[in-house]
């Protein structure tokens, strides 16, 4: 079963980053090749990603089922093809980093064109889902900040499913990078930039 | 541009190849072999062209191979049963031509590059029963190919969004049973072929074909599209082209040979010049024609233009192969037992099992009274027999139905889904059934080739190609007018000079592939019969222009 780890780091709270991962409405559009998603219910969704099958792409419906939801850091999830035969399952972990280990500089004063980018960003985001998260002032990080680890597996069935998760495997760490960084970069842009 | 001041060329060679399909491919190899320098321009970030998504077969009757699967052939037999089937639309002495060359052209092949064909000795010619026609023997297998000997050039090979993953020959799919028996398949082997970088079709030859132009120092120009001949005092001398925003002009001493393919993914140019609508074309969408109309732009005559490969098309909603949406060619769906095509009356209108160039001929019947195409919109309709055993685009059975598959109860109910006349649906599927159980078609005569057979499920009684569909729930998806190429183009001769419409050749202009007026006009003798031709006039350009003095 292919199954990828990737993790980043950020100069803001936990607090911080929970308050944005829990609902999954503010980073569901951050996931590689995604379409849509519908929310069921506190636990179910359905999602609609367009992923790279080897040298080809296809639309994959997904049930996201919510099975551990600790509340301040870690949200684990398991995943149901609709339309292809495939599941597999992840976690998001939020710890803190400790002081030993530096953080990250905060960003450099960026040039106008990315600030205007970012203010672009931040305007489409509110468009798509309302107010969304403020743009607040960082509140002061624990020691050295947030550690977001994202693992991810997938694992194809039936007959073919060899096959498909030779070619899953490749596109997985790229996916969960992608997650990753995403959200980190869309915190420390909300947060850092105006702090 | 017509006798324009000369040039300062920012690269100078003996021969521009345009397009890095078999054609090209084979062009550069044979132009290289006779001491020209050498340039291959690609306009994608690819190589191959429409070579590299295809099944990769070479069409060559009378080639050594032949005896190694015990099968012998006459050269009169070929060139009778080519010349039957371009049912007038390309000159005879080409269609000799390409019978004569073609097998030196595979010695030639074999050669200079890592290439070793096989005879497939069970694929039948597409009109085996044809006097001269062939039960197999004349359709070449590649084999597979190791992409890491192509070094750092390995993610440059284009890959078929169909073949591109499994990577099996040709005669191994055929004796795994690649289309009656899907979920046997060696998908674990497949899985360890694919992690090893094997590729199999049209990219095992065009990674052979690769393999050889790097080994002699030729490192195609990708994404250099080129833009338009440049000509001085009649004759072809180089090209402008674009990489980007950035302009080059590249001299050719001894000529250029177009090699572009067809205009399949031009609307405007299939419209105008195609028989019959072609929607789905199932080739990579740089096929635009870009090559033609610079032939047209020196007056080159054309030839062969109302033709294609005709291939009818399948669409997985969504699935999408270089940015656009993928149309896959369906060469057996329509042959496995529990299948028929259907027009809107619900009416059969074809042997469903034909090979995939002449069935389409039927899609384009026209209603003079009604000034409609009787045939369009067409459905193929199967019944879960169908699903149970046979794979169909990316279902494999065990999977989940797939949701772009209409679905229904009843015939009636799948008839009202589809806008298909449920009266004429009922009674052809019942006068289908009692075929299928007698195991002779007399309608259209499905499962009496042995070309039909190949597609069927050999285990199946009394007849491979007829199977009921009477076991709900029952199922339709759209047939669409697709080809894999066009084969319309600028008109040759023998040594795949480009002719004006007086027969004079444009000097330094040569053309091979799907840019050139189709050697085998409205027929399409067997598999590989595309490559082979193109194979073989990419050999004659290549030779012809290095030959020519500076």
């Amino acid at each position: 079963m292919p199954e990828v780890e990737y993790t980043t780091k950020m100069a803001l709270p936990r607090s911080l980053v929970w308050d944005f991962v829990k609902d999954m409405n503010n980073w569901a559009p951050m996931l590689t090749g995604y379409q849509k998603h519908e929310i069921i219910d506190d636990k179910d969704s359905i999602w609609t990603l367009k992923g790279d099958v080897g040298i080809l792409s296809r639309m994959v419906r997904l049930k996201f089922h919510i099975t551990e939801w600790n509340d301040r850091d870690r949200v684990a999830f398991t995943l149901e093809g609709l339309n292809e035969k495939v599941d597999g399952g992840g976690l998001l972990v939020m710890e803190e980093v400790k002081s030993d280990a530096p953080p990250p500089p905060p960003p450099k004063k960026r040039w106008f064109g990315r600030r205007f980018l970012d203010w672009l960003a931040r305007k489409m985001f509110r468009r798509m889902h309302g107010e969304g998260p403020k743009r607040l002032a960082a509140p002061a990080a624990a020691d050295g900040g947030t550690q977001l680890t994202f693992t991810l597996r997938m694992d194809a069935g039936g007959p073919t499913g060899p096959l498909v998760n030779a070619m899953l495997g490749p596109a997985l760490l790229p996916a969960a990078e992608d997650l990753a960084n995403k959200i980190a970069a869309h915190l420390e842009n909300t947060h850092l930039a105006a702090a | 541009m017509w006798f324009k001041k000369s040039q300062k060329w920012q690269l100078e060679v003996d021969v521009v190849v345009i397009g890095s399909g078999a054609a090209g491919a084979v062009a550069a190899l044979a132009a290289h072999a006779g001491k020209a320098k050498v340039l291959v321009l690609e306009k994608t970030d690819k190589f191959g062209g429409t070579t590299a998504v295809s099944g990769g077969v070479v069409w060559v009757p009378c080639n050594k191979h032949m005896a190694e699967v015990g099968i012998a052939d006459a050269f009169d037999d070929a060139l009778g049963y080519v010349t039957r089937l371009t049912d007038g639309k390309s000159d005879p002495a080409l269609v000799r031509r390409y019978l004569e060359i073609a097998p030196q052209m595979i010695d030639f092949i074999e050669g200079a590059t890592p290439i070793a064909f096989k005879a497939l000795g069970r694929y039948p010619d597409y009109h085996p029963e044809f006097e001269g026609g062939r039960p197999g023997g004349r359709s070449l297998d590649p084999g597979l190919f190791d992409t890491n000997t192509l070094g750092a050039w390995k993610d440059k090979l284009r890959r078929s969004p169909v073949f591109g993953m499994t990577a099996m020959s040709v005669s191994e799919a055929t004796d795994w049973g690649v289309f009656s028996k899907p979920s046997a398949l060696p998908f674990g082997l497949l899985a360890k072929r694919f992690k090893q970088g094997l590729v199999c079709y049209g990219g095992a030859l065009s990674g052979g074909l690769l393999k050889a132009l790097l080994d002699r120092g030729i490192e195609p120009m990708l994404s250099t599209a080129a833009q338009e001949l440049i000509v001085e005092e009649d004759r072809v001398v180089g090209v402008r082209a674009k990489q980007g925003e950035k302009e080059i002009l590249i001299g050719a001493k001894r000529g250029v040979v177009l090699a572009s393919g067809g205009f399949e993914w031009n609307a405007d140019m299939c419209k105008r010049f195609l028989g019959g609508p072609l929607t789905h074309p199932n080739s990579p969408p740089g096929n635009d024609g870009d090559g033609l109309k610079m032939a047209m732009s020196l007056g080159a005559d054309l030839g062969n233009m109302s033709e294609a490969w005709w291939c009818p098309s399948l669409m997985v909603p969504g699935e999408e192969y270089d940015k656009r949406q993928l149309h896959r060619g369906d060469f057996a769906t329509r042959s496995l037992p529990h299948s028929v095509i259907v027009n809107r009356k619900g009416q059969r209108f074809v042997n469903e099992a034909h090979n995939y160039n002449d069935l389409m001929k039927a899609f384009f019947a026209f209603d003079p009274v009604a000034y409609e195409r009787t045939n369009l919109p067409a459905w193929i309709v199967i019944d879960q027999q169908y699903l149970d055993r046979y794979a169909l685009l990316t279902y494999v059975p065990g999977m989940p139905v797939p949701e772009w598959l209409v679905k229904a109860d009843t015939l009636e109910e799948l008839a009202g889904k589809i806008g298909v006349d449920a009266n004429g649906l009922g009674a052809t599927i019942a006068r289908f059934n009692r075929a299928a159980l007698e195991g002779v078609d007399p309608d259209f005569r499905r499962g009496e080739s042995v070309y039909d057979h190949f597609y069927g499920d050999p285990e199946h009684k009394p007849n491979p190609n007829l199977g009921t569909i009477e076991k709900g729930p029952f199922y339709a998806i759209q047939v669409h007018t697709g080809a894999i190429g066009t084969k319309g183009g600028a008109r040759t001769d023998g040594d795949g000079r480009v002719l004006r419409p007086d027969g004079t050749a444009i000097t330094g202009l040569y053309a091979a592939g799907n840019v050139m007026a189709g050697v085998t006009g409205a027929g399409y003798p067997g598999a590989g019969a595309t490559i082979g031709a193109a194979m073989t006039f990419g050999f004659l350009a290549g030779k012809h222009a290095a030959s020519r003095s500076v």
